[in-house]
């Protein structure tokens, strides 16, 4: 399995070098943004309002609808 | 303040945000307004009157600022303890195969905002106030060099001034264009 292979390079790999923890944030966070742009979009679908989805993720109405809302309007 | 742009003024705007999002990098700076400048005809054409080409200044743009990640590298996150093979198997088991892809996500060029940096903001400003000294009836591409220039700051003027182009200069080549 590819993953067993890439958790033991992984594991052989010095945790402090900064390439390895950096790369790893970097997609941390990329998946984090695909995550939570396919999130916010089926919450919308379901009509949630941007103040229930604020409420959900932690931030303000107007941050979730400044991050997401005009992708959503672009697409419709 | 679009439409006081030609359409290739406009084209060279719109190319500026694809290469924005092509360098991954989440905002429109200077640099991408440049980068989009050079993808036009007329632009290229000043541009190359005074040496200066797409590819190298990509080349140095990415040396300055780097190039953004939006990739997910599962090596990276495995060294986390995330699967990603795991993570996406769940997630297409509720969203449907590719819902983790970039385009299923809306990430794609089109539907994705990037916003304008400060500088970048400033240069579009200085290009309008420019394109009006110079009594251009609409603004080219041409005009969003001198507002790079003016700006001076940005990492668009660095480029050009290292390759030694100043603002009187390229101002003085536009001008005679402008009176026609």
């Amino acid at each position: 399995m590819a993953a067993e292979e890439t958790r033991e390079l992984a594991g052989a790999v010095d945790s402090t070098d900064p390439t390895v923890g950096l790369a790893a944030v970097a997609s941390l966070r990329a998946l984090v943004e695909r995550l939570e742009a396919l999130h916010v979009a089926n919450a919308r679908e379901r009509g949630w309002s941007w103040q229930e989805i604020g409420v959900a993720l932690g931030v303000s109405k107007q941050a979730v609808h400044r991050k997401h809302g005009r992708r959503r309007r672009l697409l419709g | 303040m679009f439409e006081r742009f030609s359409d290739e003024g406009r084209a060279a705007v719109v190319a500026a945000q694809a290469e924005a999002a092509a360098l991954h990098h989440g905002y429109i700076g200077t640099e991408h307004l440049l980068l989009g400048v050079l993808s036009t005809g007329a632009g290229a054409r000043l541009m190359a009157e005074f040496g200066v080409e797409a590819d190298p200044v990509r080349e140095d743009v990415v040396r300055i600022v780097g190039r953004g990640t939006d990739d997910i590298d599962p090596a990276a996150l495995a060294t986390l303890g995330i699967d990603f093979d795991a993570v996406r198997e769940r997630v297409e088991r509720s969203f449907g195969p590719g819902a983790l892809s970039r385009r299923g996500c809306g990430r794609g060029l089109l539907s994705r905002h990037i916003p304008f940096t400060a500088r970048a903001k400033k240069a579009l400003e200085l290009t309008l106030r420019e394109g009006i000294a110079l009594g251009a009836r609409e603004l080219r591409a041409e005009h969003l060099v001198l507002g790079l220039l003016r700006e001076g700051d940005g990492i668009a003027a660095r480029i050009l001034h290292t390759r030694g182009l100043s603002f009187d200069e390229v101002r003085a080549r536009i001008a005679g264009r402008d009176a026609a």
